[in-house]
């Protein structure tokens, strides 16, 4: 099981954690991980300089972007439970 | 008891007016002056006429009434003191503006002097109210009097003649006469609408027999005697982290409902209660950062982004009341306030702390210290446009 929080404070909210959360959702269901991932948001990670923040269970990644979500997602979270 | 609890009694006012089609001027004018904490005056006018002329003759007539009623002059010396004045029409030989005045005494009573404006409705418990009227001749003018002890929830409409021709040889054969006018606004009456929000319902109806296009001015003016209500809000952390106790322990002292704006300031306030800060997952507009809970807040948000969201409310609802379908629907962070203090509250606490975010002094972000302080005092500029009593506290 993973826990997955995706920050929603006003810096995240600015650089797109709106668009980090589609994803992940889409993420989600498209490897069939609903039952493996607890997906929630943050209210500020406190890592505001460099958003958007996600917080993989102990881990907190930065800087998280449209562009590199897959490579982030497919690194952290299905190598991991497959 | 009885005196204590009329009291806690207020005014919750609301008016609003469309032009005659084609004018850039309104004949109608209203003029609202609070005369001490629980009483105030209000008079509209309707200048005979439509355009400037019209126009400068309400805003005199309200002027001069609303002023001199303030400052405890009579009845006699206000119309006298109107007729000295006011200019004489060059194609009509006279000086004439009618008038509506309401005058709310200590939250207590009402006092209604009317003069050639439709009769103002009174709705009590959400049904016609027939008060008593008392006639008096003043200078060849006949002028209605009347006084009336409060209750909770009494609702008084005034309208410009505008209203009860609305319709006229259009969608209506004779236009639309009072009772009319009352038998509609029982049918809408809800206790939980706002003074602005039934003076709206009201004049949108107008506007719609009127076919979208007037054939006179139209003014609305609605108030409704409420009981107070407070509402507390909180956003950003002191500058001075050894505050940070005070501040909490004075805001959740106060009585009402408690708003925490912010994502470090919705974390200390979770630690303070002992409480966890669940934050909801789902964005419900794109704008607007989702909401969070927190058991014994009201409504948990993010800060900057959701309160200049609240400001532009703010400003529409007291300019054009274009939004209005917006926040008072949506369930986003923003409608949400915006619902909490435009509506609900009568007397708003701000707690702001003026801890400079490090992370938010980044040329890349939009956000700075100075915009958050400018948020607050824009809104509160507009809350007190809005009639509420608004109190600033700084850590």
């Amino acid at each position: 099981m993973k826990n997955i929080s995706i920050c929603v404070g006003s810096s995240c909210h600015l650089k797109g954690s709106y668009k980090i959360i589609e994803l992940a959702k889409a993420y989600i269901a498209e490897h069939n991980l609903e039952d493996k991932v607890n997906l929630g948001a943050a209210f500020c990670l406190g890592r505001c300089t460099d958003g958007v923040s996600v917080k993989i269970d102990d881990e907190i990644i930065c800087g998280v972007s449209e562009g590199n979500f897959r490579q982030i997602f497919d690194e952290k979270v299905l190598a991991d439970l497959s | 008891m009885m005196n204590s609890k009329a009291f806690s009694f207020c005014t919750d006012i609301g008016y609003l007016s469309v032009n005659k089609h084609d004018e850039q001027l309104c004949g109608d004018h209203v003029e609202l002056v609070e005369q001490d904490e629980n009483s105030i005056v209000f008079v509209l006018a309707d200048g005979l006429g439509s355009g400037v002329k019209a126009s400068i003759l309400s805003t005199l007539t309200s002027k001069i009434i609303s002023t001199m009623m303030a400052n405890s002059m009579s009845v006699e010396d206000c119309v006298a003191t109107m007729a000295a004045t006011l200019p004489v029409c060059d194609v009509r030989k006279v000086a004439y503006s009618t008038f509506t005045i309401i005058r709310v005494v200590n939250n207590k009573e009402a006092e209604i002097i009317q003069y050639d404006n439709p009769q103002v409705i009174m709705l009590r418990d959400g049904k016609n109210y027939d008060y008593p009227k008392t006639i008096n001749q003043i200078d060849g003018k006949t002028i209605y009097h009347s006084k009336i002890p409060l209750k909770l929830d009494d609702t008084f409409i005034t309208t410009s003649d505008g209203a009860i021709y609305a319709g006229v040889g259009s969608s209506l054969n004779f236009g639309w006469q009072r009772d009319n006018i009352i038998e509609f606004m029982e049918g809408v009456y809800d206790r939980e609408y706002s003074a602005k929000a039934l003076a709206t319902i009201l004049l949108d109806e107008c506007v719609r027999l009127y076919g979208g296009s007037p054939g006179d001015d139209t003014t609305v003016g609605v108030i409704k005697i409420r009981e107070r209500e407070q509402v507390n809000l909180m956003i950003g952390p002191p500058s001075d982290p050894k505050d940070l106790n005070k501040m909490l322990t004075l805001f959740f002292s106060k009585e009402g409902k408690h708003i925490v704006c912010g994502g470090t300031t919705s974390t200390l306030t979770g630690q303070f209660l002992g409480k966890p800060v669940i934050p909801c997952l789902d964005y419900i507009s794109p704008d607007i950062p989702p909401m969070a809970t927190i058991e014994g807040v009201d409504l948990v948000t993010e800060g900057v982004v959701t309160i200049s969201r609240v400001l532009d409310y703010a400003k529409d609802y007291l300019g054009e009341n274009k939004l209005y379908d917006d926040w008072t629907i949506l369930q986003d962070g923003a409608s949400c306030i915006a619902r909490m203090l435009f509506e609900d509250a009568t007397d708003i606490n701000f707690y702001v702390g003026r801890a400079v975010n490090a992370a938010h002094q980044n040329p890349n972000l939009p956000i700075t210290f100075n915009i958050k302080m400018q948020l607050v005092d824009e809104l509160s500029k507009c809350l007190k446009s809005m009639g509420k009593k608004i109190k600033v506290s700084y850590f």
